[in-house]
């Protein structure tokens, strides 16, 4: 350490007590090193009245959503890294698709403000829920409908799950629309808020781990690939 | 019964601290939330890494750093030279502080974003952000010897930018 150095980290505290009483005393002896500690003392009193105020203002609202992604990313990433569930057979996707199809079948109820509808034997996304897969980010939940991880699937198409009421599902860009890939209805008697809690349904954690291609998209990479349309 | 509290409520408890840091690093506030973005959402991808018991805040500051390494610093090392004074960030500034408060809060800041980065970053993390000279080598992979020097040249260069009050 050089006589600067040492100066400095006299200032600093970070000198023994043996040390630093020796620079203590050099510097009371010292008139040009009293008032160099005098300007950098202040100096650092100025940094800490410029920047303190940002540590002391409200935290924006987007980065403490950020910090409770609604559980389903970091679930994902564990339930990934657990391995509790393995990679799983593609037959694992097919018994999810024929559920779909029994949950559409069952408990959508028909009429315009139906979020799914069929069409040539595919499933797509509409009303409400095609409107959030098409534009909400999941750190910007509005409405009944939350988005949970948007990803590409093998094929390089972009996928997204979501939640909505009492159901969850996975829905992937297909002909220039949401096609659904799987959607499961909570067990009986937990709604949303519980799923919320939970975390991602079993079920459909099987269904993204298969269908995902690499790791899921951050919020900056959603919003990216929402600005130019999922395509 | 485990008490203690969460990864999430102890990163949510960091964050006033978090966003200081980034706002000491990055030239602009908007960067600098979206550098505080990018770091939240990294430790909660990399939480198994991180060893409970150790400390969380030193874990977190490495994370902003290194991401703040691999993106911001290759697109402002373009801007280095021409950032203007006025960039100094008007976060934080109380509009009821008189004048020249103001206008030293941001000479202070535009002095800070001027310096070169490996100074800037050991300038922030022990005068601003309290670190100890030990603490800051570990978190930054540097011997303690190349964190005292860089500090010593940042500082004495802030001084030179910024003058005495």
């Amino acid at each position: 350490m050089n006589d600067d150095e040492k100066f400095f980290a006299w200032l600093d505290g970070e000198l023994e007590p043996a040390e630093a009483a020796e620079m203590e005393a050099k510097v009371a002896a010292d008139p040009r090193l009293a008032g160099l500690a005098e300007q950098h003392r202040a100096l650092k009193a100025r940094l800490s009245d410029a920047f303190d105020p940002i540590a002391a203002s409200p935290v924006p609202e987007h980065l403490k959503t950020a910090v409770r992604p609604t559980a389903e990313i970091v679930d994902f990433a564990a339930t990934r890294r657990a391995r509790k569930i393995p990679s799983l057979p593609q037959w694992t996707a097919m018994a999810a698709t024929l559920a779909a199809g029994i949950v559409v079948g069952t408990m959508i109820p028909h009429g315009s403000s139906a979020p799914v509808e069929v069409q040539d034997g595919k499933i797509y996304a509409a009303a409400d829920l095609n409107r959030a897969l098409d534009t909400q980010l999941a750190s910007a939940p509005t409405g009944d409908v939350r988005i949970g991880l948007t990803f590409r699937d093998h094929s390089g198409e972009i996928c997204r799950s979501f939640t909505q009421q009492a159901a969850s599902g996975l829905a992937c860009r297909g002909g220039g629309r949401w096609q659904l890939k799987g959607m499961f209805a909570a067990p009986e008697g937990q709604g949303t808020d519980y799923r919320m809690a939970a975390g991602m349904d079993p079920n459909l954690a099987a269904l993204v781990d298969s269908t995902m291609a690499g790791e899921p998209l951050d919020a900056a990479g959603e919003k990216a690939e929402r600005d130019k349309s999922w395509r | 019964m485990d008490q203690s509290p969460s990864f999430e409520d102890q990163l949510a408890g960091l964050l006033p601290r978090l966003r200081r840091f980034a706002h000491a690093l990055s030239r602009n506030s908007p960067d600098a939330d979206d550098l505080t973005q990018a770091t939240i959402e990294r430790a909660l991808r990399s939480r198994d890494q991180w060893q409970p018991g150790t400390k969380l805040d030193s874990w977190c500051y490495r994370i902003m750093r290194n991401l703040w390494i691999d993106t911001a610093r290759a697109n402002s090392r373009k801007t280095a030279r021409e950032a203007p004074e006025e960039e100094g960030l008007n976060v934080g500034l109380d509009p009821r502080e008189s004048m020249d408060a103001a206008v030293d809060l941001r000479r202070i800041m535009a002095a800070m974003s001027r310096l070169p980065d490996e100074q800037r970053e050991v300038v922030a993390l022990i005068l601003v952000e309290g670190f100890g000279y030990r603490e800051v080598s570990e978190m930054l992979g540097l011997p303690i010897g190349t964190v005292s020097s860089r500090l010593v040249r940042g500082r004495t260069a802030l001084l030179a930018m910024v003058g005495e009050q």
